[in-house]
């Protein structure tokens, strides 16, 4: 939003309301007294602060569609530095699939949670001939976030066990392995967590077991959910042409639907305190959980014991990729990619940075967890990494999955 | 500040709706200062406003929020103009892409999520939740402890609550599924407990109508949520519990109008949530959207909402109400097919209207049932009389005032009687003519259920619109009386109504699989294979079909 107030208007606004004796009353008089109480308040921040970030001129808002990380954009020490790059983001919210399938128009960037938007997107501009460049500053595995009783139930069905950390607690660690094969056949088979003793743990629920997500045709965590259950029932492997595909499809359709109706947002609905009745296995990435962990340290002293992540044993790497869709967003993007700041902000807020190689590592991100007082998990070399299909293939399972509607492209203008 | 900052013009009376309005570099410079430094948009928002007036397509129950709207005003500069629907009626007024509002704010958005799937055109707007809240049950003390003393652990669940409906012992209120979001939710809740799968209801699922005895129950409804609660209020000494939103079951316990107090009792096996989202119609009106969202999940506003409204607030910032800290249990799966949802609704049908269906059961009582085979005909008649305590058998018991001819059938037809679920007496009265042992030497399958056929002619005739169905149980072949073809013959003959009477039959022992599913296919019923499972469960599965 830098189109500014047509000149030609101000001196038209600023002889109205003649008849009023004073020009300030009411809502004037108090914007006045808003105006200079807080650039007065402003000010004495900043000399408190020690240093002046703030560009007084020249201050950038950009327009981002954003799926889930619009949480790091929201985070305000996040804000901060940018605006010291005169930067500000404006964010419309939704799924990462959404962000590629609708229209670009009035947006400076685009930041899907995961490749294969991202590959959609620049597919899509590259046909175009429109401005694209993609950056990447950070990457965060698909995780199941739950709460302590029913990881305690998969483990005394054999299907999840504590995972070795730096402190590690045998009696109530914050995470485990899950046995992703044998989670997914419970599923097929429609049990109900009555029917593996939820009860023992004092908790009753009769739902199906699974793990919840967003909308498949919508958020990336979904579509990459199902592609690594896909990943799992193929036997390890990918799917690599059309029969293979939907034979797949097929085969893990009534587990993923069996949820119904999908919310949005499903961490923020893990976090609330209802959140056990609400979503107890929710497929999330691991920043959310640490940033949650994190902001528990620093309110209570303590993580929360009682929300604990599951590692599937078949592991995918999520690499969100910010592509600038102008030339002014683009300025941003080489930020993320290379600002200090925001690299450690992002790895304080649970991301795996990048490191200089443009490797991601844990390390870094594992030492700050301790530092902080939170276990960090071990790094399992012996995790199966699972791989995506391509792209087309990947589309053709979350549409007959999700019963999809077409893409909701708007006609472009040229850029 | 080196220039006049824009705050000092005037505010201008009537801002041209259509007008981008940016901000100009000063004023971004004051916005800047406060996002930067001082971190919370809402602080700085007083200065920055320009009055906006938005047009809201909302629930009726959100007429509570209004006091609420004075304070967002004073914050922030919109208005909002509320415009009042029952819930499930906003949603179908909300055809998706051809909207009227700027804004709709509905109990919940679950319907309309629906039709917009169905529409696969429509951009999806912006939404974001507002507060929570679930439909649970509230009822009143000696209920309650009657209720907590029958079920299992002490948890009770929707299907202790239908047995205790069926059973004439809960009278509750409940506004119409077909007009609010906290009927269908509760509809959708007990639906999803009665199929008992733990999965989101799929049509097969509800093919056949297990609700029957719930709904007997239910002798209160409203169109609105705020009807239900007048309503209630004016004939609580007649009813024993109310199932809508927890807000308002707490609301109405601190109003002082109760002559005793209702006990909240969050159903074990689960509970569908209301969320309030708030929708933007009308993406040109986002900034003062982005505004009144940040409004309403600021800490200090969802604090006000949680005081005023009792609903649950969002995050876990603000100290939740000492009332607001029990346990919701689980959120049921919601079904993602209008269909099912629809198909839900229509069966339930209107509560004003009486529900009670008669079922001829039609029993053969040759003499190779006897021993272990009618021993099994009992246990099964024990448990539609309410001595099956399963979920799904609390489900499907007999229900008051429904009707049930019981008939046994050998070379001819033995014995028949007539009952209407009342009370203890009735059920015994079913159970006495089914522990006859006046076993026949022959099998007359067909004219039997010519006989049956016939009776449910008379019924037609005497009560017309009256829904009838027969179960015909049987364990052998048919040797004497009339053909399948004779019987064929004369169901044709028969008026239109009494063809649309279906049979069931429960296939048992040595009979016929090839010609009851014939049977069953020219009256438009199901054959159930008794043998596959026990005889009880056989007769489960068709109840409410």
């Amino acid at each position: 939003m830098t189109a500014e107030r047509s000149n030609a208007e101000e001196p038209r606004l600023s002889i109205r309301g003649p008849s009023r004796r004073l020009p300030l009353r009411g809502r004037a008089l108090r914007s006045l007294v808003t105006a200079l109480a807080f650039p007065v308040a402003g000010l004495l921040a900043l000399t408190a602060g020690g240093h002046l970030l703030l560009p007084f001129d020249g201050v950038t808002t950009l327009e981002g569609k954003i799926a889930s990380k619009s949480e790091f954009f929201e985070d305000e020490k996040v804000q901060r530095i940018l605006m010291k790059h005169g930067i500000r983001v404006h964010i419309t919210r939704m799924g990462s699939r959404d962000i590629a399938t609708t229209g670009f128009d009035g947006y400076d960037f685009a930041f899907p949670s995961g490749q294969p938007a991202a590959d959609m997107i620049k597919n899509d501009r590259k046909r175009k001939n429109a401005y694209a460049k993609g950056h990447s500053a950070f990457v965060s595995p698909i995780v199941l976030a739950t709460y302590r009783e029913y990881a305690e139930t998969l483990r005394d069905n054999g299907l999840a066990r504590p995972r070795q950390g730096m402190a590690a607690d045998e009696k109530s660690p914050l995470y485990y392995t899950l046995n992703m094969k044998r989670f997914i056949g419970l599923s097929a088979g429609g049990k109900k967590w009555s029917d593996i003793g939820i009860e023992k743990h004092r908790t009753t629920n009769g739902n199906r077991i699974l793990a919840q997500t967003s909308n498949i045709c919508e958020a990336n965590h979904a579509g990459t959910y199902l592609g690594l259950v896909a990943f799992v029932e193929n036997g390890n492997s990918v799917p690599t042409d059309n029969a293979a595909a939907d034979r797949v499809a097929r085969m893990i359709k009534p587990t993923l639907v069996s949820q119904g109706l999908p919310s949005e947002q499903m961490f923020k609905t893990y976090e609330v305190p209802e959140g056990k009745g609400l979503a107890p296995i929710v497929v999330v990435y691991e920043h959310q959980y640490f940033a949650y962990q994190i902001r528990q340290r620093q309110q209570t002293g303590k993580p929360d014991s009682q929300r604990v992540l599951l590692y599937p044993s078949t592991q995918f790497l999520t690499e969100p990729e910010y592509i600038a869709l102008t030339p002014k967003g683009d300025r941003l993007g080489e930020l993320l990619a290379s600002d200090e700041q925001l690299q450690r902000r992002a790895m304080e807020l649970g991301f795996r940075v990048l490191d200089s190689s443009g490797k991601a590592t844990s390390t870094e991100l594992y030492r700050f967890l301790e530092d902080q007082g939170i276990p960090a998990p071990a790094s399992a070399a012996d995790d199966t990494k699972a791989t995506l299909p391509s792209l087309p293939l990947l589309e053709r399972m979350i549409t007959s999955v999700g019963d999809c509607p077409p893409p909701n492209r708007t006609p472009e203008t040229a850029s | 500040m080196r220039r006049r900052p824009h705050h000092l013009r005037p505010h201008p009376r009537a801002p041209h709706p259509r007008a981008p309005r940016r901000r100009g570099p000063r004023r971004r410079v004051v916005l800047a200062l406060c996002l930067a430094l001082l971190g919370t948009a809402t602080a700085c928002g007083s200065g920055d406003e320009e009055s906006t007036t938005l047009h809201v397509l909302a629930s009726s129950e959100l007429r509570d929020m209004e006091p609420l709207l004075a304070d967002l005003r004073r914050d922030t500069g919109v208005d909002l103009d509320m415009e009042y629907k029952a819930t499930v009626d906003a949603g179908d007024g909300l055809r998706p892409g051809a909207y009227h509002h700027d804004l709709a704010w509905l109990s919940s958005d679950r319907y309309f999520q629906l039709r917009l799937k169905e529409s696969r055109s429509t951009a999806k707007p912006l939404s974001t939740t507002t507060m929570l809240s679930p439909v649970v049950v509230g009822v009143k003390p000696e209920t309650a402890r009657a209720l907590r003393a029958r079920a299992k652990g002490g948890q009770v669940s929707w299907a202790d609550i239908a047995d205790a409906a069926a059973a004439g012992s809960v009278r509750f209120g409940m506004a119409d599924p077909k007009r609010t979001n906290s009927g269908l939710s509760a509809l959708v809740g007990v639906a999803t407990a009665a199929a008992g799968t733990g999965s989101a209801l799929r049509a097969k699922d509800i093919s056949c109508d297990r609700l029957r005895g719930f709904r007997t129950g239910q002798k209160l409804t409203a169109d609105s949520s705020a009807d239900l609660r007048e309503q209630y209020i004016a004939h609580q000494d007649r009813l024993d519990a109310l199932i809508t939103y927890e807000s308002e079951l707490l609301s109405l316990n601190a109003g002082g109008k109760l002559h005793e107090k209702l006990e909240i009792i969050y159903p074990k096996d689960g509970m569908v949530l209301s969320d309030y989202p708030l929708l933007l119609l009308d993406p040109a009106k986002r900034k003062a959207y982005d505004k009144v969202v940040n409004w309403l999940k600021s800490a200090s506003t969802q604090k006000k909402i949680m005081e005023r409204t009792l609903r649950r607030p969002l995050g876990a910032d603000v100290r939740r109400d000492p009332r607001l800290r029990a346990d919701i249990g689980n959120a049921l799966y919601f079904p993602d097919q209008r269909a099912v949802v629809d198909q839900l609704v229509e069966d339930y049908g209107d509560p004003r209207l009486p529900t009670a269906r008669h079922v001829i059961f039609l029993l053969d009582f040759s003499t190779s049932m006897r021993g272990a085979r009618v021993a099994s005909l009992r246990a099964a008649f024990a448990g539609l009389s309410g001595a099956d305590t399963s979920a799904t058998g609390k489900f499907v018991r007999f229900y008051q005032g429904e009707r049930v001819t019981v008939m046994r059938f050998g070379g001819r037809v033995l014995a028949e009687r007539d009952v209407t679920v009342g009370g203890r007496r009735d059920l015994d009265s079913v159970k006495s003519f089914v522990a006859a042992d006046d076993f026949d030497n022959s099998t007359a399958i067909w004219s039997a259920l010519d006989h049956a056929y016939g009776k449910a002619s008379g019924i037609a005739r005497d009560h017309p619109g009256q829904p009838i169905s027969i179960v015909l149980m049987t364990d052998g072949e048919n040797t004497s009386g009339i053909t399948r073809q004779e019987f064929e013959r004369r169901y044709a003959a028969r008026a239109e109504t009494v063809r649309g009477v279906p049979t069931f039959p429960l296939r048992f022992g040595e009979a016929d699989t090839a010609e009851l599913t014939r049977a069953a296919r020219t009256t438009g019923g199901r054959m159930v294979d008794a043998g596959a499972r026990s005889l009880p469960e056989a007769f489960k599965e068709i109840r409410g079909c």
